[in-house]
């Protein structure tokens, strides 16, 4: 069977599946309204430009998308509010696509770039909670004849229905090395990580606040550092990042985790130490009961954020760069590098399946979302 | 700055800055001109001196630092310089015996 046609029919058979898994879905909400919780759908990509929708109960591909434009990487991965659009940092940080989860569809696209400018996102961006607007964190370099000029960094805010040519409708002046971002849920402003946190109003630009990070005041503590460049806040509405610094115990200074906990809606912002450097952990999630976290690198982590000491640590077959929890908080998700989705049981981090994608691909950095049918 | 030797004028102007207290000045950034994201080291060693906590192994971190630009003197820099550098090889696990090594053009 030549390739198109095979590629057709496993699209056919995907979107049946995904049909069938939707009937079912709503067949069961009909009998019991409320009764069954929908089950989470993984969102990841891979190299060199697809999207893939995971049913994680089944531990099976919904959905396989070809992405127009994403040339070589899909890196961060933004959903719409009401679930339906996923918004992929793509061609060497330079493009944005949105895509519709169901049909795949190209819904969107910001091309960053001019041909006198050459404009970089570096992960940061974020999106409303109305779902009107995305804000983006540009790099832009002037490409002048004979040399490079470096230009401010800034943020770029679009509208999310300009369709497939978008354009920035403002922008205002941004820190340097920011590499995550951080819609509030109140819609007035958002927040943007780099050396330290900052938040900033969304219409005016205005900032309005700057809390450590690198100028956090813990006495012993030393400037602490942290890589968070996977914007993940579900299910809790809270991001949680580890960072590692170092506490100074007598004459002694003791390399240190902590975990950096940020709550989107209350504002509340806080450092716990919880052990000694012992493993580095690249990305973390709160657990929906907000009773544990886990962190993801080569060994699985599980931190007691009550008592805040490790509860648990296993090693993994291989590096994973991020981490999601199922929305019971039964399971733990991890990807990001390989062509491996793996799931663990979150209580007592057993192995419970790996996931290959389709074509095994890389997934290079890309977020490991979880969304539900709507 | 006493054990370091510029050798070029732009380092010299660091140590210009330095000596004029302009060092403030000298700020950090990412992503310009070429492939320079962040400052690490590289992929020598892990923060405890030794080799266990790096990415293991080594094919699950190589798409995830030549993409971002993350180790440029050990990834060709994809991100503006070589962008066809991995393509049609989209497993570092199975690929990475097909990824050649790029020399500057001429």
């Amino acid at each position: 069977m030549p390739t198109a046609t095979l590629r057709a029919h496993r699209c056919a058979r995907l979107a049946l599946s995904w049909m069938l898994l939707a009937l079912g879905a709503s067949t069961v909400a009909g009998t019991a309204a409320g009764a069954t919780p929908k089950p989470d759908l993984i969102v990841t990509g891979t190299k060199p430009d697809r999207l893939f929708i995971i049913d994680a109960s089944t531990r099976s591909v919904r959905a396989e998308h070809r992405v127009p434009g994403a040339e070589g990487q899909i890196f961060t991965i933004i959903i719409s509010p009401d679930q339906r659009t996923a918004y992929l940092l793509v061609d060497r940080m330079e493009r944005i696509v949105g895509i519709d989860v169901r049909s795949g569809r190209e819904v969107f696209r910001a091309d960053l770039s001019t041909p006198q400018e050459r404009v970089k996102c570096f992960f940061a961006m974020t999106i409303s909670p109305d779902g009107k607007e995305l804000i983006v964190y540009e790099l832009p370099t002037k490409l002048e004849p004979s040399e490079y000029v470096v230009e401010d960094p800034r943020f770029a805010v679009f509208a999310t229905d300009a369709g497939l040519s978008a354009k920035a409708v403002r922008s205002f002046t941004a820190p340097r090395r920011v590499h995550t971002l951080l819609a509030r849920p109140d819609g007035r402003s958002f927040y943007a990580i780099g050396f330290d946190l900052y938040e900033y109003d969304v219409r005016s630009g205005k900032l309005l606040g700057t809390r450590g990070i690198q100028h956090w005041q813990i006495p012993d503590h030393t400037t602490p550092d942290l890589l968070a460049f996977w914007p993940v806040t579900e299910p809790t509405g809270i991001f949680t990042s580890p960072v590692t610094t170092e506490v100074k115990r007598g004459s002694e200074s003791v390399p240190t985790t902590a975990l950096m906990v940020l709550d989107l809606k209350s504002g509340d912002l806080a450092y716990h130490d919880f052990e000694p450097l012992s493993a580095l952990i690249f990305s973390t999630v709160l657990s929906p009961d907000k009773h544990h976290a886990y962190g993801v690198y080569t060994t699985l982590t599980s931190i007691d954020t009550v008592a805040y000491r490790l509860e648990r640590r296993i090693p993994l077959d291989h590096t994973f760069y991020d981490i999601n929890v199922s929305s019971d908080g039964r399971e733990i998700y991890l990807g990001g590098t390989n062509c491996d989705v793996a799931f663990y049981d979150a209580a007592t981090l057993e192995k419970k399946a790996i996931l290959k994608l389709p074509g095994c691909s890389d997934q290079v950095l890309s977020t490991l979302r979880v969304i539900h049918d709507r | 700055m006493s054990e370091l030797k510029p050798t070029n004028r732009k380092a010299e102007l660091l140590l210009d800055a330095v000596d004029d207290g302009h060092l403030a000045e000298v700020l950090s950034m990412e992503t310009v001109a070429g492939c320079a994201t962040t400052f690490d080291p590289g992929w020598e060693v892990d923060p405890f001196g030794g080799v266990a906590s790096l990415c293991q192994p080594m094919e699950a971190d190589l798409y995830g630092c030549s993409d971002p630009c993350w180790w440029p003197a050990q990834v060709p820099d994809t991100m503006n310089t070589y962008p066809n550098w991995d393509a049609g090889k989209p497993s570092a696990p199975a690929d990475w015996r097909n990824l050649d090594s790029v020399f500057p053009k001429k």
